[in-house]
């Protein structure tokens, strides 16, 4: 006789699913062991933590109650959309609330007068460009998950895209947002108008990686399509050479929609995945973008062109129609998980370093590569400097995941120390809080949890990411009354 | 505990649980957000989802189904759950999921990154937004398992709702074969998980019934029989055909319009010079439901130079049991399709219908583990064309009259995401004067036949045939065609019930009608009430 | 330290901030004097309202007290500018004019064109100025990319960094621009640049009225056309002129100038900005205004001002500036925020002459999250140290 073991929750999360099947219906809240195992990672499936219950929102009614009945627990909770993001934002907290806004996919009429449309956080990004294509607009930040990705993790993690080199990120298309608070209090930030009166804490709130709260509705801004748009591939011989085509580009005064590099290992991958028909025998492949007025593109592009050549570009291929544009993105966009065609693992990182120190950084990228003995492939918005390096290791050979962690991380304090970022667009989320404290000081990170506090006093909004160390919200560092409610439900620790 | 008591929620006589009816939240729904519903309702309740509170399991040996042949060492318990009468229902869980016949690759599994991209091209993921019923939430199940999770009902169900479309596998960037993977499940669920007796019976009656050409078309007389008199007309308006289990309903519903049986001959000539000798394997329900379909493909091989043999002999080729888990049934189908067209001495084996199509060029997997078998199942799967594809391949010959009409062609999950063939049947209707050829939305979300998915899985088959039929009306052709008897079914039919009505044609229907000059008035005409079209129920719309 | 302490003097009429005259004025030259200064005012309790250029000194509403002025102009240095990365570092003191000759040397410029004469990067920050280019570059939330800041009890603390593309933390950037120093002192800044373009067109068309130009803005936002500014100049007699700017290549500017006087169905082409382009309207016994509203409302917010309102909108924009003879001011500004309200649209003071000033709210109305700036506020400065009273809500 076996008795099969079900999933012990705990009394206090026992209790917590109850009140909410009631409050939002019991179909819409998971416990089951197996069903909510299958939310315990998201797009890095390397970190991974099995949440006590799943409750799948399809209203901001939904919202607004699982949020007040787990602050009324002390339970914390984490919002989720796509489940795409690639620094673990969206991993639960264990014994938490999975919070799954996938459902909430509504789309208001597009607005073209005002160039703006209102839609749910599970939208996925590209429907909000399907929706706006036959006013002739456009949503600007495309990620190159944009098929899949929702816009309320795109708000959350501040994502960017090929594109942001010209049209910006999440932060600047984003007019208005309706957030729940920690508190279940909901909260209108900005709106349809481009300001309003008080602080930007919608500004602040985007990019907060689900730590300040949960939005239920986003107005964003569209853009108008542009009347040309030409895109052309560019093969070398040598990286350096792709990366000074880069800088000369920039240097004339050209402000083009992308520039993305990948180099042959990336370049191999992409082939293998989506036959993409990169030039043979390129070491690095430029995909060049530029919009605008037809007169303007097709002058910059000639000037693109002959600054392509004297930087001994040896194949020059423009996209003859939207076809083959489309091939031309699909290898690019469609890199990161082709890479799983070339290697059984990786990491996928996002670094930002100055533009102009692209080559050094590469090289550098190569020797430190080199010296563990893995391969790095690389892919990124040159434009901007946004460095995709991919770490391949092989799970089945001992201490390998290790090194390669290693390496991802030397790599990340390279960026950090040739002036940059530790992330461009995926976030601190779980993977690299550790790594905050190399680019901010104490105070910086203490100054960031003032905002934090006055968000979330409890902490219960996706605790334990971006910051290094839970920080609780007292008076001021040192000086604390008393023990934080945080603290005595175990969620959270004093430093 | 001695006995295994099945689940309570009894499938096979209601929706499946778990599967949402039309909820206002599905899809992207376009409507002013101001005046969105607040927790505005869904479909069906999920009693299963909540975990039970108290454990009382015993683990013994499975000792069930005459048709079930487990390995020793198996072992199965049930989880009491308190109920809301508060009497003890009881939950089956199989522990170890998998036995040790080919479970799901954990290589397989292992090329999985979990990037997401399969999501929005999955039905069920379209139709529920959750991680469960997603090609990566499922792939994450069989993970759980072979990691000791057990099989039980929900996740049962999970692996069930998948309607096996393959749109993931070419979604995939990362090149998971998805396919191999769920085809390697559903097995062992059929072998180690016992269903709900009506579940079970209804199952039966389906693969006793679908894969026998000869039994269907012993139905063929009374389902004529049954049209001619309008009984069904008569029972839905009675409203009694409501009262029958609502899969029995559904495959009440899909029958199509029945026309004389069209007589294939065993062997036709090439017309000129032979170029190619060629076998065609007839199909259960096409040869069955759509005879025309068979005709028009054997004029046109002709026409384009080949000797077409259809052996007599042929049966099912295992399609349909192999997709929904009847391994033994699915691989004695495949030997005996093997040895028919074997004997009939073809260069190629020519096939309409995308289901089989695509199973036949999986026979080399499927009997890899047979020494006497796996060379000869590679070399036939080797052999097999698409019609459309064999089209392309040998190059037209018969001279092409225009039929001057816009067309949107479906994509048969079979034939675009499991084949990969896209190109070829537009090439053949693009090569054909006169049609103008437009795209439909959403094109590659499966219309929810898949198999004997609309019969299984009736609620979710529903509402994607919903939105397939919509997206089809909405390009405004004048014929919908399809390469799939599934396909054509499940959107007629759904046209029907909405109160629709579209012509539907096989590409190959559209081909013949062309080298044999048909005006395209006809065509249209017999493609909207000839065999093969959905018989229109006005009450059925209401539904 | 006692540079910072050399600095300080009594507090003048001159240095009145919307006319409260600080008891005292210091000046830091450096981020550490700044700091240090902060320090001391939070032992001695004193309140503290940070200033640049001063060119919008009189601006929002009166600080309930101002023992220290905290005059910023002595960060004056440009910290880093890298060509090649488009990037610029400078302290907040730089003045505006300045940073832009000298990035304008190597062909860039930062994005930013608020008509202020002597306006400090610091200022920008906090005013959130902006001017008419901000149709194409966006406003200072889309430029800085980096900020320093110095809390009330002296914290120095940073956030973003050098690089364009960033989302390491929460973006303080943004919560200090417009905060109108209301949660500390912002000392330094890091920009987005961008290059310089080569040629320019200008499109000028006389209207009848301002609110003609409503149909026009929204048929050249909907067009492929890339102007860098539409300007809708309204004066107080009523007659109106819509300017449109195009700034790029030769060839694009020619020909987008072109295709603007066929949209608009006529205009004068030029080379050279009107006079009045980009200015402020009214003077100094006017009560400014800052209306924002979804932009397609432009005719709608302007048919909600009285006669006689001098007017210089941002025309595609949804952000329009009006100048609101005083003696009409107190009874129109409730009207038209109310007229203004059903486009998302807000009103508020940006200067006021002394005789009106305590009578107007200047901010207006501020919806369901105020609670929550207020929260943050006490966070920040809990004390209600750093120019307090002026911005929304009181904080």
């Amino acid at each position: 006789m076996t008795a099969i073991a079900e999933p012990a929750l705990s009394d206090r999360t026992a209790t917590l699913a109850d009140r909410l099947r009631s409050a939002v219906g019991t179909e819409r809240v998971l416990t089951d062991r197996t069903q909510v195992r299958t939310y315990e990672c998201d797009g890095l499936a390397n970190f991974k933590v099995t949440p006590a219950i799943v409750v799948l929102a399809e209203s901001r009614q939904h919202v607004v109650d699982t949020v007040r009945l787990c602050s009324e627990a002390g339970v914390p909770f984490v919002a989720r959309g796509s489940g795409t993001g690639l620094s673990g934002g969206a991993l639960p907290s264990a014994d938490g609330v999975l919070l799954v806004l996938s459902r909430l996919r509504r789309l208001s009429p597009v607005d073209a007068d005002n160039r703006q449309v209102t839609v749910e956080p599970g939208v996925i990004n590209l429907w909000v460009t399907r929706d706006a294509a036959p006013h002739d607009l456009a949503y600007a930040p495309d990620p190159s998950s944009q098929l899949v990705c929702s816009i309320g993790g795109n708000v959350a993690e501040n994502a960017g895209g090929a594109h942001c080199l010209k049209y910006g990120f999440t932060v600047n298309h984003v007019l208005g947002a309706e957030v729940v608070l920690p508190d279940d209090e909901v909260v209108h930030l900005g709106g349809r108008a481009p300001e309003h009166p008080g602080y930007d804490l919608l500004g602040a709130f985007i990019g907060s990686e689900g730590t300040l709260g949960v939005a239920t509705e986003l107005t964003l801004r569209l853009i108008r399509v542009p009347e040309a748009v030409q895109t052309m591939l560019v093969g070398y011989h040598s990286v350096e050479d792709a990366a000074g085509t880069v800088s000369d580009i920039i240097a004339a005064g050209i402000v083009p929609a992308a520039v993305e590099m990948m180099d042959a290992l990336a370049i191999q991958a992409a082939e293998a995945a989506v036959s993409c028909g990169y030039p043979e025998g390129a070491v690095a492949v430029l995909v060049i973008e530029l919009d605008g007025p037809q007169v303007e593109v097709e002058a910059q592009f000639r000037q693109v062109e002959e600054i392509a050549r004297a930087r001994n570009a040896f194949e020059t291929r423009i996209a003859a129609d939207d076809a083959e544009r489309a091939l031309m993105w699909k290898g690019r966009k469609s890199a990161f998980a082709a890479v799983g065609r070339i290697s059984p693992s990786y990491f996928v990182q996002d670094g930002v370093i100055p533009r102009t120190k692209l080559p050094e950084v590469l090289a550098e990228i190569d020797r430190m590569a080199d010296e563990k003995g893995l391969r790095v492939a690389n892919v990124f918005h040159a434009g901007d400097g946004n460095l995709h390096p991919l770490v391949l290791f092989d799970d089945a050979v001992e201490g390998q995941a290790h090194e390669a962690e290693e390496l991802a991380g030397a790599i990340l304090e390279l960026c950090v120390t040739s002036g940059g970022s530790i992330t461009g667009e995926h976030g601190v989320g779980s993977e690299k809080r550790m790594k905050m404290a190399k680019q901010f000081t104490p105070e910086d990170l203490d100054t960031m949890q003032l905002l934090r506090c006055a968000f979330d006093p409890a902490g219960i909004a996706n605790p334990g990411k971006v910051f290094p160390t839970p920080r609780l919200c007292g008076e001021r560092p040192g000086v604390r009354k008393g023990e934080h409610p945080v603290q005595a439900a175990g969620l959270g620790e004093v430093f | 505990m001695t006995e295994i008591t099945p689940g309570s929620h009894g499938q096979g006589d209601a929706p499946p649980p778990g599967s949402p009816g039309a909820s206002p939240n599905v899809g992207p729904v376009r409507d002013s957000v101001a005046d969105l519903p607040p927790g505005s309702p869904t479909g069906a309740a999920r009693a299963t989802d909540e975990a039970p509170s108290a454990v009382v399991g015993a683990r013994r040996p499975l000792d069930i189904g005459q048709d079930i042949d487990l390995p020793p060492g198996t072992g199965a318990a049930t989880v009491g759950t308190p109920t809301l009468l508060g009497l003890p229902q009881t939950r089956q869980v199989v522990q170890p999921a998998f036995d040790e016949h080919h479970p799901p690759d954990p290589a397989l599994i292992g090329d999985c990154v979990h990037c997401g991209f399969c999501l929005p091209t999955c039905p069920t993921y379209v139709l529920w937004g959750e991680e469960m019923d997603s090609p990566r939430g499922r792939i994450y199940l069989m993970k759980e398992a072979l990691e000791g999770e057990p099989l039980d009902e929900s996740m049962v169900r999970h692996f069930d709702q998948c309607l096996g479309c393959m749109a993931c596998v070419t979604a995939c960037p990362s090149g998971v074969q998805y396919d191999k993977l769920i085809e390697a499940t559903r097995p062992q669920i059929e072998r180690r998980y016992t269903r709900s007796r009506a579940e079970k019976l209804y199952r039966d009656l389906i693969y006793n019934l679908f894969p026998y050409p000869k039994r269907l078309r012993a139905l063929r007389g009374p389902l004529r029989a049954y049209q001619a008199s309008r009984l069904g007309s008569l029972l839905t308006r009675a409203g009694l055909m409501r009262k029958l289990p609502a899969p029995l309903q559904a495959m009440e519903s899909l029958a199509p319009k029945l026309g004389p049986v069209e007589r294939v001959p065993e062997r036709t000539p090439a017309v000129g010079q032979r170029r190619a000798v060629v076998g065609l394997l007839a199909g259960c329900v096409q040869g069955t439901f759509f005879p025309d379909v068979n005709a028009a493909t054997v004029r046109v091989l002709a026409a384009e130079g080949c000797d077409v043999i259809v052996p007599r002999s042929q049966g099912c080729c295992g399609a349909l049991p192999g997709h929904g888990g009847r391994e033994e049934q699915a691989l004695d189908f495949a030997k005996r399709t093997i040895e028919t067209f074997e004997r009939a001495g073809v260069d190629y084996v020519v096939v309409n219908a995308a289901g089989c199509g695509s199973n036949i060029k999986e026979y080399g997997h499927q009997l890899r583990d047979e020494p006497e078998w796996a060379a000869r199942a590679e070399a036939l799967a080797e052999r097999s064309r698409d019609i459309s594809e064999f089209i392309v391949e040998l190059g037209p010959v018969a001279e092409r009259h225009p039929l001057p009409m816009t067309v949107a062609y479906q994509d048969a999950c079979h034939l675009a995401h499991a084949q990969g063939i896209r190109e070829e049947p537009r090439k053949v209707l693009r090569g054909i004067p006169g049609i103008e050829l437009k795209a439909i939305a959403e094109a590659e979300l499966c219309c929810g036949s898949a198999g004997t998915y609309n019969m299984l899985q009736p609620e979710p088959a529903r509402e994607l045939g919903e939105r397939k039929a919509a997206a089809v009306l909405a390009t405004g052709a004048d014929l919908m065609v399809t390469a799939n008897p599934g396909c054509w079914m499940q959107v007629a039919t759904t046209l029907a019930r909405m109160g629709k009505r579209m012509p539907v044609a096989h590409t190959v229907q559209v081909l013949d009608a062309s080298i044999r000059g048909v005006p395209v008035e006809d065509l249209l005409e017999r493609a909207l009430n000839g065999p093969g079209t959905a018989l229109a129920r006005t009450s059925a719309a209401a539904r | 330290m006692t540079a910072a302490t050399d600095t300080r003097r009594a507090g003048g009429p001159d240095d009145a901030v919307s006319g409260v005259v600080p008891r005292e004025v210091v000046r830091p030259a450096t981020v550490d004097q700044v700091a240090e200064v902060l320090r001391a005012a939070a032992a001695d309790g004193r309140t503290v309202v940070p200033v640049g250029g001063r060119s919008k000194l009189t601006w929002a509403a009166a600080p309930e007290s101002c023992d220290l002025l905290l005059d910023l102009t002595g960060l004056d240095r440009v910290v880093e500018h890298v060509a090649g990365d488009l990037t610029v570092v400078a302290e907040a003191g730089v003045r505006l004019a300045d940073l832009q000759a000298q990035v304008g040397r190597a062909g860039q410029l930062l994005g930013l064109d608020p008509p202020e004469d002597g306006a400090t990067l610091g200022g920008v920050v906090s005013a959130n100025a902006s001017g008419p280019r901000r149709l194409r570059y966006g406003t200072t939330r889309d430029l800085l990319i980096g900020i320093t800041v110095v809390l009330a009890d002296g914290t120095v603390a940073h956030a973003g960094g050098k690089v364009v593309k960033n989302v390491a933390g929460y973006d303080l950037g943004k919560l200090f621009t417009g905060a109108h120093g209301t949660l500390g002192a912002v000392v330094s800044t890091t920009w987005r640049l961008h290059p310089v373009p080569p040629a320019r067109r200008v499109v000028t068309l006389e209207l009848p009225d301002a609110a003609a130009a409503g149909p026009l803005s929204i048929a050249l936002a909907r067009s492929t056309l890339t102007p860098s500014a539409v300007e809708l100049i309204g004066r107080a007699d009523g007659s109106a002129r819509l300017v449109v700017l195009f700034e790029s290549i030769a060839e694009s500017v020619a020909g987008q100038a072109r295709s603007a006087v066929a949209l608009l169905g006529g205009g004068e082409e030029s080379e050279d900005l009107p006079e009045d382009f980009g200015r402020r309207p009214g003077g100094a016994d006017d009560v400014l205004l800052r209306l924002a509203y979804a932009p397609a409302a432009l005719s709608s917010a302007l048919g909600a001002l009285p006669a006689g309102t001098a007017v210089a909108a941002h025309a595609a924009t949804g952000v329009s500036y009006a100048a609101v003879p005083a003696g009409e001011a107190v009874d129109a500004l409730p009207r038209l925020r109310a007229a203004i309200a059903p486009h998302d649209g807000t009103a508020v003071v940006l200067r006021a002459p002394d005789a009106v000033r305590d009578r107007l709210d200047h901010w207006g109305p501020v919806g369901d999250s105020l609670d929550l700036m207020r929260r943050v506020k006490e966070r920040f400065d809990p004390e209600r140290r750093m120019s307090p009273g002026r911005f929304v809500g009181g904080l």
